[in-house]
């Protein structure tokens, strides 16, 4: 594996391109574009429905492969990985929360957040211990045999974030993960990951629309028609 | 992965029970065809071989192609106590056979003789002595003695005590005459039988065709598990690999039976194999189904790493548990029926009517159900098999699902 990016940079996009064909269609989701993400950001990309927010966070997440240009993470090329490969990365330096229905119906909220701990083989024993503590972390306590059907939305949403960060995972991708819960949990959603970033250090990318989330990122990057049209630090 | 995929299982409670109940169902249909086969194919054998040549016969060189008095086993005794020297072996009767016509005051008829040693005799290895309705057994094996079928008895006219004439050839060809008085008188049912076959002292039908005290037509050996004849005759074999004889297993020397029971086998495999396509398509369905409804599902577990494979083998497992929860209903629903037809059976009397026979061999009228090891295993195996089998494809859509394309459904 190519290792050659820079050692502060988590995830490095260059002039990464995306095409996606439909029917005899090609669209341009994505037009070169480069960007690097930092360890301890707690960054948002904004724009427009379709402006390639999504897809930019799927090529992140390593769920989907550039047409053209290249994406590292920690310095591995994606392009050089296997599927298999690609699911080992994921489960081991990614962590995702999505925008609805994040949770294994089945599995209760202990399983959920142990879920990726599991894949990962750890023992029992640590995973509880581990799972039980960010459990806390994230406020659920006491809910650990409820299962998703048993939670308001704003606590499936922290039982993801839980899943999301008991792995230690070098970024956190969030893809409109405030998006259907009201504001109140909306908020309460946002401190949580803001102390984690604080405190934990963990690196945040998230894509929304919702003001709250873009008015507490430090950096925002503003996507239009598949290129960052903006990239601040307000 | 086991908790996971036990779960999902029930996550449709009423399509998991239905499909669980076809594999029942399927379970159901298949013991029953198997253990009526196991029944009924071990009955036919065990009662051909009490007919007269036992489950492996001992023979000379080209006896069984064409029988003649010349063709004789000439160490008989050694035979019977080699074969008896195999713990599969519970029984080895030495049998001297022929054909011969047979008189009485009133009439003659033709028929078949077997000459036997009454110590080396019980009901459970000769269904002539099973089947005595009048009389009994001679003492002596050089007696003057005779056992008939009811059959012949009513064409000679003959009753317990008359006298009966057989006339026979010996080995120099010479007609030979004897007189033998009516011990006995059986009735197998099978009215071919009854009218043709005579019981008589092997001592004095050797005197009769001059053989020496230790010829014999053959020796007929009785095993506890017909499916290992092919074993004990091999064993046999390789005892006796110094003396000139043929050794065959009952399907050898009954090959019109052998080849009924395994066409009929045949047949029985082949219904159970197309109702083990139904039911896997039953539940191929039921699988696909999961997996279409669970695609954002699978969406969230490959992107947050579980590898295709893995995904590929929790549908594999969802479709083996759903085969699973299948089988034990299946037990559930036949162990009352298996019980009542292992041990009462149906009589079919009534509509096979007396002596019902295939190739010469009495058939049971009473059905009943008789479950070897081997056919619990296959048949367990071939249900597990199949219904796993079944969760192949839709595992392999599963598999190679798109997580991005998998997380845009919602």
């Amino acid at each position: 594996m190519n290792k050659t990016a820079s050692p502060y940079s988590i995830v490095s996009l260059s002039t990464v391109s995306k095409i996606y064909k439909q029917g005899k269609i090609e669209v341009k989701a994505l037009d070169r574009v480069t960007l690097k993400i930092k360890k301890g950001e707690f960054s948002a990309i904004s724009g427009p429905s379709g402006s390639g927010k999504t897809t930019l966070l799927n090529l992140v997440g390593a769920l989907d492969t550039p047409t053209s240009g290249s994406v590292t993470i920690e310095g591995i090329d994606l392009s050089e990985l296997t599927k298999t490969e690609l699911s080992i990365l994921r489960r081991n330096r990614i962590g995702f929360v999505f925008q609805a229905y994040n949770l294994i119906p089945v599995l209760t909220a202990f399983e959920n957040a142990e879920f990726v701990l599991a894949l990962q083989g750890i023992p029992e024993a640590q995973r509880r211990r581990r799972v039980m503590g960010v459990l806390h972390d994230v406020g659920l306590s006491g809910m650990e045999h409820r299962k998703p059907d048993e939670l308001s939305g704003g606590q499936q949403q922290r039982v993801a974030i839980a899943r999301a960060i008991v792995p230690e995972p070098a970024i956190v991708l969030a893809d409109e993960p405030t998006a259907n819960i009201d504001s109140g949990t909306a908020d309460s959603l946002l401190d949580l990951m803001q102390l984690l970033n604080k405190e934990k250090q963990i690196t945040f990318l998230f894509s929304t629309h919702d003001n709250r989330v873009m008015e507490r990122a430090k950096r925002l990057i503003t996507m239009r028609d598949g290129i960052v049209s903006a990239d601040e630090e307000p | 992965m086991v908790k996971l995929t036990w779960r999902n299982l029930w996550r449709r409670k009423r399509r998991t029970m239905i499909t669980a109940m076809t594999v029942a169902g399927g379970l159901y249909f298949s013991i029953a065809f198997t253990a009526t086969g196991d029944y009924a194919y071990t009955n036919m054998i065990n009662a051909s071989a009490t007919m007269g040549l036992g489950h492996i016969t001992v023979e000379a060189d080209g006896y069984n192609a064409s029988p003649s008095v010349n063709k004789r086993v000439t160490d008989s005794k050694k035979v019977r106590d080699l074969a008896l020297s195999i713990s599969a072996v519970y029984q080895a009767s030495i049998r001297v056979t022929g054909q011969a016509m047979f008189a009485s005051a009133a009439k003659s008829v033709g028929g078949v003789f077997i000459g036997i040693d009454p110590s080396q005799e019980t009901a459970k290895t000769n269904i002539f002595l099973r089947s005595l309705i009048d009389g009994a057994l001679f003492n002596t094996a050089n007696g003057r003695d005779v056992i008939i079928g009811s059959g012949m008895a009513s064409k000679l006219q003959l009753k317990l005590g008359r006298k009966l004439v057989y006339t026979t050839t010996d080995i120099h060809g010479e007609m030979v005459s004897e007189v033998a008085r009516v011990s006995g008188i059986f009735n197998t049912g099978v009215s071919e039988v009854d009218s043709t076959i005579v019981i008589l002292p092997v001592d004095r039908v050797r005197n009769l065709i001059a053989y020496e005290p230790d010829e014999a037509t053959m020796i007929s050996v009785f095993i506890h598990d017909q499916r290992k004849a092919n074993d004990v005759a091999s064993t046999l074999k390789t005892k006796l690999s110094d003396m000139p004889s043929e050794i065959l297993a009952w399907h050898e020397t009954q090959p019109d039976m052998a080849g009924m029971i395994s066409m009929d086998r045949r047949m029985n495999y082949m219904s159970q194999f197309l109702v083990g396509i139904l039911i896997s398509a039953g539940i191929l369905n039921t699988m696909l189904m999961s997996v279409m409804e669970r695609k954002r599902e699978f969406g969230i577990m490959l992107a947050i790493g579980m590898s295709p494979w893995r995904l590929f083998t929790l549908v594999l497992f969802e479709s083996f548990w759903l085969g699973l929860v299948g089988l034990i209903l299946g037990v559930i629903f036949t162990a009352p029926t298996y019980y009542y037809m292992h041990n009462v059976g149906i009589d079919l009397s009534s509509f096979m009517g007396e002596g019902y026979d295939i190739a010469g061999v009495l058939l049971d009228p009473v059905m009943k159900y008789r479950l070897y090891k081997e056919s619990v295993i296959s048949i367990m195996s071939a249900v597990l098999g199949l219904t796993t089998l079944a969760g192949l494809y839709p595992g392999f859509r599963a598999g190679r699902m798109s997580p991005v394309e998998n997380l845009k459904v919602i």
